[in-house]
């Protein structure tokens, strides 16, 4: 196992390669530079600047020395907010979005797990009907809707929740279950077909034979089997509400590193734009290789080696 | 079969149900705003203390350091932190005594000699003239690289230095004594003292950038909380990267007894939406200069008290490549311009109370009378067009019309496309590009039309004018004459204000009869401002300094009578 884990570790390695190397060629090769503006810049004062940023030297020698600075952990110096480093920027702005996904991954188990039970185990019936039809709802609504309109309604007119900002523990909660919903109705349609897929199977039969309760069989076997699709789901979901939380935090101004995502590249941020698609690309490998060994445990068909 | 059919029933109810939920509790909601008669948009109980401040600047600013900032964020900032020779009249702008107190000017208008009173840093050091030599140095030291390093080129060798041609010590700026500074000019500016109210000239404080370098601590990150140093109304005591900003009352601040309020919080927030949904909820007593409101909610907003909207010094225009043909004949140029209907476009496009002007240079600027070029004669764009050899709009070759990726630009540039289609006959294509890759182009003169706006440094028509030299390397249309630099240099070099003026108009109509640039609107900034906030005022620089700025108690958030709150422009006591 660990012998399996450590190789799939090494693969990695090559995989981060290529995309340092594409997505370096990728920002350098886009027109305009980080310096331009709206107002020209004395040209002495733009070489300076290039030549701090080390922007003068050859593009394969810049690509040289990212690489060094990288193996050293040093992602760079922006150039919109030339005070800040990479890693300061990403280090102030990743525990937020880390804990907006945590939260958005709480209520969309939550809620999407409940409604995938009761769809299940009350198959065809009214319940059925208006935990999926919610659920098709909730995959239709787009982030950019939902939040606003929760911004309206529990924010600015029922006055309980503050419509935007971070800080406190009320911060979270809109922008938590606004980019929640969407993966929890996935989660609801996942977990009521993988239960019903097992629900005829022998194993429940045998189950039901046994003499087991209904409740025991339903949480113990039932939910184990529908839960299958619903874990391989969760690798992705999990990596794209961390990667995919830019609209919500520009909605309600959450300071994690969604929006540098697309500001800086808009910006020419070349650094911060590196260091950021290296970060999701990381945790994108990382969530399918935990998918792949949580797979293992939950279904003995499955051998991860 | 009773049974079923019932339950057949039972579950097209529930689908409606689930659909018909979200609308009726919608409906309700928004009907229960409209019972509402508020004349004012959102709450209006302060959530804070009357010696607190709630406001927004919009985004996280480039820098905080005066000799390095080049945006309007950071300027904000600076302006309430540090106080330069001069300060901006909250009103008017006119320059008022700060840290100068007094000066002379020679009588070549070339030299002037300020005089300091005794005032303190943060950290109660002394504030001298060498602090302000140390200053105006360092932002024209190619070592420092300042984007707007070229502000200091009005003083003598400030351009050689900046170039590498001179040493920093040969610059225009020395301290005669701790409390006398004299600046010498390269031309005898008529606007110098009102532009020394600009960011770019505060002092600095030299002791601090020594200390830290004798701590080895990076200097370039002086303006940190943990170390900055300040000489301003307010000093910051906390940074919250992309988060929020908090300054408390500068007890060393030279003028502390006009500061009326203890701590003002910033917030950071970008999406002008986000922005007005917290001041509904009363999370911001005003969004900000810098922030501006959706274009969207304009014909809502309007009908509120607290909205208050004021011109603004920006002018929107479309450049023209003027060696492109065929633009490059003015006479097609002009017709252009004659073909738009520019009060029609602000009424029905821009929509934000702007002023359709066909000008270069903004009414009212040192007494400045704008032109008032006609905005609107199709007849004679017409004329001009056939004049130019072109009978019919079709013969024309295809123009394209680029701008940068926006809504707001794409609408401007669709009116008028369909303008000069419905006018002149004249097809135009649009292409809209990414920011960067637009500012690319617009620098490479990579265009035939392209748009672009010009904000106002300072009140003095010359801000404008000067974008039209030769050299100016924001003039993005090739079109140059030495009739008009030589205008502009004489009307500099004039000391009677009047005559100079005079020149001024004489060079702008002069330009714009050869029409490299089509003048569209004059900017206007709306903003939202609680009635319980006094001491601000909208001037055509959107400066509003914290330091006036309070909380009026008396102000009864329960006596919602039209008319109630006071505008926050009338009746207030002007500073003298």
């Amino acid at each position: 196992m660990i012998r399996i884990l450590l190789q799939r570790l090494l693969e990695l390695i090559p995989t981060a390669l290529v995309i340092v190397a594409a997505s370096f060629a990728l920002v350098r090769l886009a027109p305009g530079s980080p310096f331009s503006s709206e107002k020209e810049i004395p040209p002495e004062v733009r070489q300076k600047l290039e030549a701090k940023y080390g922007f003068d030297k050859p593009l394969p020698e810049q690509f040289i020395r990212y690489l060094g600075n990288l193996l050293r952990g040093d992602l760079g110096l922006s150039t919109k907010y030339p005070q800040r480093t990479v890693n300061e920027i990403i280090a102030n702005g990743f525990p937020v979005t880390l804990s907006l996904a945590a939260i958005a991954l709480l209520w969309s188990l939550l809620v999407g797990i409940t409604a995938g039970i009761i769809g299940a185990i009350r198959q065809n019936t009214v319940w059925d009907h208006v935990a999926m039809t919610a659920a098709l709802v909730g995959i239709s609504v787009p982030s950019f809707v939902l939040g606003p309109l929760l911004v309206l309604t529990v924010s600015l007119r029922l006055h309980l929740l503050p419509p935007a900002g971070w800080g406190d523990w009320q911060h979270v909660v809109l922008p938590g279950l606004t980019l929640g919903t969407i993966y929890a109705a996935s989660i609801a349609r996942l977990t009521r077909g993988g239960m019903l897929e097992v629900v005829r199977s022998d194993f429940i039969r045998t189950a039901r034979a046994k003499g087991l309760s209904e409740s025991l069989i339903v949480w113990r076997h039932m939910l184990r089997g529908g839960l299958l699709p619903v874990v391989s789901y969760l690798g992705p979901a999990v990596a794209s509400m961390l990667t995919g939380s830019v609209v919500v935090e520009k909605i309600f101004n959450v300071p994690g590193i969604g929006p540098y995502f697309v500001d800086a590249a808009f910006n020419r941020d070349y650094f911060l734009v590196m260091g950021i698609v290296l970060l999701y690309a990381f945790f994108l490998l990382l969530m399918n290789l935990i998918v792949d060994v949580v797979y293992g445990f939950l279904d003995p068909r499955v051998d991860v080696s | 079969m009773l049974l079923s059919r019932l339950k057949v029933i039972l579950q097209k109810a529930m689908f409606g149900l689930c659909f018909a939920l979200p609308c009726i509790t919608a409906s309700l909601l928004l009907g229960g705003c409209q019972q509402q008669q508020s004349p004012y948009f959102g709450t209006i109980e302060p959530r804070h203390g009357p010696e607190e401040l709630w406001i927004n600047n919009s985004s996280e600013p480039e820098w905080l350091d005066p000799g390095r900032c080049s945006d309007s964020t950071g300027g904000e900032i600076i302006w309430n932190t540090f106080e330069g020779l001069v300060q901006a009249h909250p009103a008017t702008l006119q320059p008022l005594p700060a840290i100068a107190t007094h000066w002379d000017i020679s009588d070549d208008g070339r030299t002037y000699t300020f005089h300091l009173r005794p005032s303190f840093w943060s950290d109660g050091h002394a504030l001298t003239a060498d602090d302000f030599v140390f200053a105006l140095r360092r932002l024209v030291d190619p070592q420092t690289g300042s984007k707007y390093a070229s502000n200091g080129f009005i003083f003598q060798e400030g351009l050689a230095i900046s170039r590498g041609d001179a040493a920093v010590e040969t610059l225009g700026v020395r301290a005669i004594d701790t409390h006398t500074l004299e600046i010498t000019l390269v031309d005898p500016l008529p606007y110098f003292l009102n532009f020394l109210s600009f960011y770019s000239f505060m002092p600095l404080p030299e002791h601090l950038f020594q200390d830290l370098q004798n701590r080895g601590i990076d200097p370039d990150l002086w303006t940190r909380p943990e170390y900055v140093v300040c000489n301003g109304a307010f000093r910051m005591t906390d940074w919250r990267f992309r988060q929020h900003m908090t300054f408390e009352k500068n007890e060393y601040y030279w003028d502390a007894v006009s500061v009326k309020l203890d701590r003002i919080r910033v917030a950071m927030v970008e999406s002008a939406t986000t922005a007005m949904n917290m001041y509904v909820a009363g999370e911001f007593d005003w969004p900000g200069g810098s922030t501006s409101l959706p274009a969207e909610f304009m014909d809502h907003l309007e009908k509120y008290q607290d909205f208050h909207s004021h011109p603004y010094l920006g002018v929107y225009f479309y450049w023209i490549n003027t060696e492109k043909p065929p633009l490059d004949n003015p006479l097609v140029r002009r017709a252009l311009s004659l073909a738009i209907d520019r009060d029609s476009l602000v009424q029905h496009v821009t929509r934000g109370g702007q002023r359709g002007s066909a000008d270069l240079v903004p009414d009212g600027l040192a007494g400045y009378e704008g032109l008032h070029i006609p905005v609107y004669n199709p007849v004679k764009a017409r004329q001009l067009l056939a004049k130019a050899g072109y009978a019919t709009g079709q013969e024309l070759p295809l123009v394209t019309l680029s701008f940068n990726t926006s809504e707001g630009h794409k609408q401007v540039a669709e009116a008028i496309q369909a303008m000069w289609q419905q006018e002149l006959g004249i097809t135009v294509e649009l292409a809209n590009q990414e920011w960067k890759v637009f500012l690319a182009n617009a620098e490479q003169t990579n265009f035939q039309i392209c748009r672009m706006g010009w904000i106002g440094d300072y009140a003095d028509p010359y801000t404008f004018l000067e974008l039209l030299t030769s050299d100016c390397g924001n003039n993005h249309s090739n079109w140059s004459s030495t009739t008009y630099d030589t205008l502009l240099e004489q009307a500099n070099q004039q000391h009677d204000a009047e005559e100079r003026l005079r020149m001024l108009r004489e060079a702008e109509a002069f330009a714009l009869h050869e029409q490299p640039l089509i003048p569209l609107y004059v900017y206007t900034r709306t903003q939202l401002i609680k009635p319980y906030v006094r001491g601000i005022w909208g001037n055509h620089q959107d400066r509003h300094p914290w330091k006036y700025m309070w909380i009026d108690e008396s102000f009864d958030p329960h006596d919602l009578m039209v008319g109630a709150g006071k505008n926050v422009d009338e009746d207030e006591q002007v500073p003298q």
